[in-house]
C-alpha cells in the first residue's frame, strides 16, 4: 500500500506549511446562482449543498483524477488509510486514519460509520444517499478504527459505492431523531472531517468556511472559503468583473467574451458532465396506450435527426464551451465511446426519408403533407434556460428546410417537469447531470422491464436489446467487458434514434487571475480547493489572515 | 374613529384569511413538486421523492394537510421549508427585516422627496426648474424597475465602482461602525432603484394636489391675513395636498412589494421579495404559504396605516 509515502508526503507538506510567511494564507470568494440548500451530508440535494458538504467531510477514499469507477485502482486514501478485500469480495474493510480528527477534535471512529449508515437508511431521514448505498448490507465495526462495509452480492462498483457514505460524528447527530435532524440547529453548523471546517452561514448572504489547522492530510493553503449566492447571474457575474468575487462557475456561453475583456479573470474549462438532447416521445401524448403517430416509427426519427446539423447549433449556442453530444454519456466518463456510429446530417437524405414515409407534397406554406396531414409536432422547454430556448429556434429553422413544422413550447420549469413526466408532448429538450460512474443508464433510458416504470425515461424509449446490453454493461466485473458491452447500448441507442444527441457542455468557470490552481478536477472542481494558493505578488486586502474570532 | 378602526381591522383580517386559504389551495394545485427543482437533471430514483413527499407530509390529501397547517398556524408553527431544510418562521424572521430595510428606505425617501418636489413643481408651475425636474420623473416612470436597476448595477456600481454592485454586506465585511457604514453603502443602490420610482409617482400627484390648491379660497384669505407665504406652503398647501398622496401611498404599498421583489434579484438583497419568488418557483409548499401569510398581514397593515394617516390629514373622512 501507498499508505506510509502518503503519510510521509503529508508530513513534509505539514512541516513546509508550519510558517506561512511564504506564499500561504489568503481567501477564496465563491460564487454561485443558488445557495446551499444544506449543508450536512445526507441532507443535501443541489449542486451547492454538494460543494459544501465535500470539503467539509471527507469520505473514506476519493475516486481520483482517473474517474475509473470500478474496482479500487484509482482511488485516493482520505478519511481511511487503507482499505482491504475480503476473501469473498463480499466484504470491504477500511481502516480509519488514526489521526483522522473531527473538527471538534474528537477522533473518528468505525463506530460513526456504523451510525451514519443506520442514519442514511433511515427512511425518516429521507436522504437520496439511501438509494446510492442501495448495494450495501450492512456496516459494522471490527475495531475502534476498521469499518467493515457488506455486500449481498459482488459488483464492478462495490467499492465506489461504499466511498458514497459520507461519515458522521455519533456524539453530535447520534441523539437527534433522524426525522428531526433537516431542521436542527446542529445540521445547520455542521462538524466534519474535511480540510476546511464550518465558520457561520447566513443563508443567501454567505457561507463561510475555514482551514483546519492540523489536519491529518495538511492544513489548507487557503485560510477561508467564502460562499456568496447571487440570485441573478447577470449582477452575480458583475461581482466576479468587479473583482469581488473569485470564482463563478458554470459560466455561461453568453458571458465568455466578457471574461476576456477582464484582465484580472481568466476563464478555466474542462470536461463537462452534462449532456442535452432531443427526446422524441415514443407513446402517443394523448394515449400512452398507443405508439406516438410519428415518432414510434423508426424511420421518421431518423429522418429528423439526420435533418439537424448538431455542429451549427452547437456553435450557435455555446460557442466553445461545447462539444456534439455522442450518446446517452458524457466524455468524461471513463466507459465513453468516441466512436459511435452517428446518424450523419444529411438533409437530402432526410427528405428523401420522409418521401419514403409518404410525406411528399409540399403545401404553399412550406411543410409537407401525406393527405391532408400536415408535417407539425412541437417541442416542450423550460422557458427559464436561454440554451434550451436557442437550441428549440434552431432546430425549428433546421427542420423547416425539410418541410417539417416545428411548433415551440416555452414553458415555467414545474409546468415543463410536469408535462415531461405525464408524457404530453411530442418532442422535449432537455438533459442529464451524469456522475463518474455510468449507473444512471438504467434509469434515464432504460425500457419499463429494468426501471419498474420510472418515469425518468420521459420519452418512454423501449428497446429490450438496449435494456440486455446495459443490464449486461452495469453487471461486468471486468472493465473492459463492461465498456463493450456499453458501447453495444450507445450504438443501439443510437441507430434507434432514441434522441438527438445535441451537445455535452464543458464546464467553464470564470477566476481571478491571482489563484493558482494546481488541477481543476472535471467532476468536482472543488475538491482541490485545499490545494489552491494566492500568488503572493497579487493579494488582495481580502487575503489578509482573519482575525482570531 | 374606533368603530372605523374597528371595522377596517376586520376586513383586514377577513382579507388575510382568504388570500392565505386560496394561496394554500392554488400552490398545491399548480403543476410541479417541491423536489423537482432540487434534483434538476440529476438521476435520482423516484422513491427517493416519494420519501420526501411522505416526511414533508405532501402524501396526504390537500383538505388534510390544509387541517393540519392551521392547527399548525393556530400553535405558531409554519412548516419546514423544503428549499431550505429550514424552519419557515426562521426563513421569514430573517428575510422580513431586510425586505423592510430596503422597502422602508426607499418609502421614507420616496415620500419625503416625492412630496417636498411635487409641492414645489405646484407652487411654481411657471419654473424652469418645475419643468425640467417634471420631465425627469417623467423619464423614470417611463423606464421598467428591472432597466433602472441594471443601469444603477452598470454606471455607479460597474463604470464608476462608487457603490457595491450586489449583496447586502461586503463578504469580508468590517466590523464596528464600520459594518453599520458598509450596509448602508450596500443599502444605497436597491433602495435609490425603489425610490426613485417613488419619489416620480408622488411628484406628479403632489404637483396635480398643489396646483389645484394654489388659488383656493382659504390659501387667499391666508395670503390677504399677511401669513408668510412659507407657513402658507407648508401649513396649509402641503397638507391638504397630502390627502391624495396619501390615499396613493395606501394603493402603490402592495405594488412596492412587488417591485421590491426585482430588485431583491437583481442587487441580490436577500430579503422576502426574491425568497417568495424562489420559493413559488421550487414549489415549496410551506414557505410559499408561510410567506403569503406574512406580507398579506404586512400589505394590510400598510393599507390600514395610510388609511390612518388619511383620516389624520383629512377629518372629512372620519365620518362613519
Amino acid at each position: 500500500m501507498r499508505a506510509p509515502l502518503t503519510k510521509l508526503a503529508l508530513l513534509l507538506a505539514l512541516v513546509a506549511c508550519g510558517d506561512r510567511t511564504g506564499d500561504g494564507g489568503g481567501t477564496v470568494i465563491i460564487g454561485a446562482a443558488a445557495d446551499a440548500d444544506a449543508v450536512l451530508p445526507g441532507l443535501a440535494g443541489g449542486v451547492q449543498g454538494r460543494v459544501v458538504t465535500e470539503l467539509l467531510f471527507d469520505r473514506f477514499a476519493d475516486l481520483g483524477p482517473a474517474l475509473q469507477t470500478v474496482g479500487d485502482g484509482g482511488f485516493l486514501p482520505r478519511l481511511a488509510e487503507r482499505w482491504t478485500w475480503g476473501a469473498d469480495s463480499l466484504t470491504i474493510t477500511f481502516h480509519i486514519d488514526p489521526d483522522a480528527r473531527w473538527h471538534d477534535d474528537t477522533p473518528v471512529t468505525a463506530d460513526d460509520a456504523v451510525f451514519t449508515f443506520g442514519l442514511l437508511m433511515d427512511p425518516a431521514l429521507a436522504s437520496r444517499m439511501a438509494a446510492d448505498m442501495a448495494g450495501i448490507d450492512s456496516v459494522t465495526a471490527s475495531g475502534a478504527q476498521d469499518v467493515v462495509v457488506h455486500f449481498a452480492q459482488r459488483s464492478a462498483e462495490q467499492f465506489y459505492q461504499a466511498t458514497l457514505m459520507v461519515p458522521l460524528p455519533r456524539h453530535i447527530y447520534g441523539s437527534i431523531p433522524a426525522g428531526d435532524l433537516r431542521t436542527h440547529a446542529a445540521a445547520q453548523a455542521p462538524v466534519g472531517s474535511g480540510r476546511f471546517r464550518f465558520v457561520s452561514w447566513e443563508p443567501r448572504v454567505r457561507l463561510e468556511l475555514a482551514a483546519v489547522d492540523g489536519h491529518a492530510r495538511g492544513r489548507p493553503s487557503l485560510d477561508r472559503v467564502i460562499f456568496t449566492p447571487s440570485p441573478d447571474p447577470t449582477s452575480g457575474l458583475a461581482r466576479v468583473w468587479a473583482g469581488d468575487t473569485d470564482v463563478w462557475e458554470p459560466l455561461p456561453p453568453n458571458d465568455l467574451a466578457d471574461a476576456a475583456q477582464h484582465a484580472h479573470v481568466r476563464v478555466i474549462t474542462g470536461p463537462g458532465f452534462d449532456y442535452g438532447f432531443l427526446a422524441f416521445n415514443f407513446r402517443d401524448a394523448r394515449n400512452e396506450a398507443r405508439a406516438h403517430p410519428l415518432f414510434g416509427d423508426r424511420t421518421m426519427r431518423r429522418a429528423i435527426t439526420m435533418a439537424v446539423d448538431r455542429d451549427a447549433l452547437r456553435r450557435a449556442v455555446f460557442d466553445s464551451l461545447a462539444v456534439n453530444g455522442l450518446g446517452p454519456f458524457v466524455r468524461a466518463q471513463i466507459t465513453a465511446d468516441t466512436t459511435i456510429r452517428q446518424i450523419p446530417f444529411d438533409r437530402d437524405a432526410a427528405a428523401a426519408l420522409l418521401d419514403s414515409l409518404g410525406w411528399r407534397t409540399i403545401g404553399a406554406d412550406g411543410v409537407r403533407r401525406r393527405g391532408t396531414q400536415r408535417l407539425t409536432f412541437s417541442i416542450l422547454v423550460p422557458s427559464s434556460s436561454t440554451v434550451r430556448n436557442r437550441a428549440a429556434v434552431l432546430l425549428q429553422d433546421q427542420l423547416r428546410q425539410v418541410g417539417v413544422d416545428v411548433r415551440i413550447e416555452g414553458m415555467e420549469f414545474q409546468t415543463f417537469f410536469d408535462r415531461m413526466a405525464q408524457g404530453r408532448f411530442d418532442a422535449v429538450i432537455s438533459g442529464w447531470r451524469t456522475t463518474p460512474s455510468p449507473r444512471g443508464l438504467r434509469g434515464t433510458w432504460g425500457g419499463a422491464a429494468i426501471t419498474g416504470g420510472s418515469r425518468q425515461n420521459a420519452g418512454r424509449y423501449e428497446n429490450p436489446d438496449f435494456d440486455a446490453a446495459v443490464l449486461a454493461g452495469l453487471g461486468a466485473l471486468d472493465p473492459a467487458e463492461r465498456s463493450a458491452r456499453l458501447s453495444e447500448a450507445f450504438q443501439i441507442i443510437t441507430d434507434d434514434a432514441a434522441a438527438i444527441w445535441m451537445y455535452e457542455t464543458r464546464n467553464a468557470a470564470a477566476v481571478h487571475q491571482r489563484l493558482r490552481i494546481p488541477e481543476w478536477r472535471s467532476d468536482a472542481w472543488w475538491l482541490t480547493l485545499g490545494d489552491w494558493t494566492v500568488d503572493p505578488a497579487q493579494r488582495l486586502p481580502r487575503d489578509a489572515r482573519p482575525e482570531a474570532p | 374613529m374606533l368603530r372605523v378602526l374597528i371595522a377596517r381591522l376586520g376586513q383586514a383580517a377577513l382579507v388575510v384569511v382568504l388570500v392565505v386559504s386560496s394561496c394554500f389551495v392554488i400552490i398545491r394545485l399548480a403543476p410541479g413538486d417541491p423536489f423537482v427543482q432540487q434534483f434538476e437533471g440529476q438521476d435520482v430514483a423516484p422513491e427517493v421523492r416519494e420519501r420526501l413527499r411522505a416526511a414533508y407530509g405532501y402524501d396526504r390529501p390537500v383538505p388534510e394537510q390544509f387541517v393540519r397547517f392551521v392547527g399548525s398556524a393556530f400553535r405558531g408553527e409554519l412548516g419546514t421549508s423544503t428549499m431550505r431544510n429550514e424552519d419557515v418562521r426562521s426563513v421569514l424572521a430573517r428575510t422580513l427585516p431586510n425586505t423592510i430595510l430596503l422597502m422602508g428606505t426607499a418609502l421614507l425617501i420616496g415620500l419625503s422627496a416625492g412630496v417636498t418636489l411635487g409641492a414645489w413643481q405646484g407652487w411654481r408651475p411657471e419654473s424652469r426648474g418645475a419643468r425640467v425636474t417634471d420631465r425627469l420623473g417623467l423619464l423614470v416612470l417611463s423606464v421598467p424597475e428591472f432597466v433602472l436597476a441594471l443601469l444603477l448595477v452598470l454606471v455607479p456600481a460597474l463604470a464608476w465602482g462608487l457603490f457595491p454592485v450586489g449583496g447586502m454586506q461586503s463578504v469580508v465585511p468590517p466590523s464596528g461602525f464600520a459594518a453599520v457604514l458598509d450596509r448602508l453603502h450596500h443599502l444605497v443602490l436597491p433602495a435609490s432603484a425603489l425610490a426613485l420610482i417613488l419619489t416620480a409617482v408622488v411628484a406628479r400627484h403632489q404637483r396635480a394636489a398643489m396646483r389645484d390648491l394654489r388659488d383656493a379660497v382659504f390659501v387667499r384669505a391666508a395670503r390677504a391675513r399677511g401669513v408668510p407665504e412659507r407657513r402658507i406652503f407648508w401649513r396649509h398647501a402641503v397638507r391638504n395636498a397630502l390627502v391624495p398622496v396619501l390615499t396613493l401611498v395606501g394603493v402603490l404599498f402592495p405594488a412596492l412589494f412587488g417591485g421590491a421583489v426585482i430588485v431583491e434579484k437583481i442587487f441580490a438583497w436577500p430579503g422576502m421579495g426574491s425568497t417568495m419568488v424562489d420559493a413559488v418557483l421550487s414549489r415549496d409548499y410551506h414557505l410559499v404559504v408561510g410567506g403569503v401569510l406574512v406580507s398579506s398581514v404586512c400589505v394590510v397593515t400598510g393599507t390600514l396605516l395610510a388609511d390612518l394617516a388619511l383620516l389624520w390629514a383629512d377629518p372629512r373622512q372620519r365620518r362613519p
